[in-house]
């Protein structure tokens, strides 16, 4: 006996009472087939799922309780709830997508960073004579620059102390 | 008996017949390849069961085809 739930379109949704399952359509183009295995997937362990293809660009999922039938609060909640994760799963996919090229490029300057240390013939061709970067703040200073300008500065005056002893004193 | 009929864009064919192998101590099964479906008869003890054996045969062929990647990656 088919029955439709209120807030949801009677020809996506389609319960069978009598069968304590119910059938799900979904649009290909709208949720795409990976997003409809990520849901799948998140539902395996308390409904038995089955996928189909009644047309072409649409997909049907039949929930059936593992437990219990799927029938009045219970399918329209387990109803609700694949409707929202199918509804994450898209976006995840959406962004696994839109990302797709930045993880590939960060995934290729770690992999050629972990081939080793260069041999003595690309070494031979890397050109030195280029900055590696900019340093305004000094950062990248080596320590024996540091110490060179510090044992400048404190060798040259020796009236220095003197000086800062007459500041104390006033 | 019970049939099955996975469809061929959703389905590993790979996982449908491990389910079929990692169920066949429960049940006698027979397969049919069609062009667009892998058909798979279900005959067991009696109705309570093989339905079960279907829901559970089902879902183990839908995990399988999941983390082989889906149905086209095989």
């Amino acid at each position: 006996m088919p029955v439709t739930f209120d807030g949801i379109p009677g020809d996506l949704v389609e319960v069978e009472l009598d069968r304590g399952a119910m059938s799900l359509q979904v649009d290909e183009t709208l949720y795409p087939l990976e997003a409809v295995y990520a849901a799948a997937y998140v539902f395996i362990d308390r409904c038995y799922v089955f996928l189909d293809k009644p047309s072409e660009g649409r997909i049907r999922v039949t929930l059936s309780g593992k437990k219990a039938k799927l029938e009045g609060d219970l399918a329209r909640e387990t109803v609700g709830e694949f409707a929202n994760e199918l509804l994450s799963c898209a976006w995840r996919a959406q962004i696994a997508r839109d990302s797709r090229a930045t993880i590939e490029s960060v995934t290729a300057r770690a992999l050629s960073g972990a081939r080793g240390a260069p041999s003595l013939d690309e070494l031979e061709a890397f050109d030195f004579s280029e900055e590696a970067f900019d340093d305004p703040l000094g950062i990248a200073m080596s320590w024996e620059e540091k110490y060179a300008k510090k044992k400048k500065e404190g060798a040259a005056p020796a009236e220095e102390p003197a000086k800062a002893d007459g500041g104390a004193a006033k | 008996m019970i049939e099955l009929r996975f469809h061929r864009a959703l389905y590993a064919e790979k996982a449908v017949d491990e389910a079929v192998e990692t169920f066949t101590r429960h049940a006698s099964f027979e397969r049919a390849a069609e062009p667009t479906h892998l058909v798979v008869r279900i005959s067991g003890r009696d109705a309570d069961r093989e339905q079960r054996i279907a829901h559970e045969l089902a879902n183990f062929a839908l995990g399988l085809t999941i983390k082989a990647g889906g149905a086209m990656s095989s």
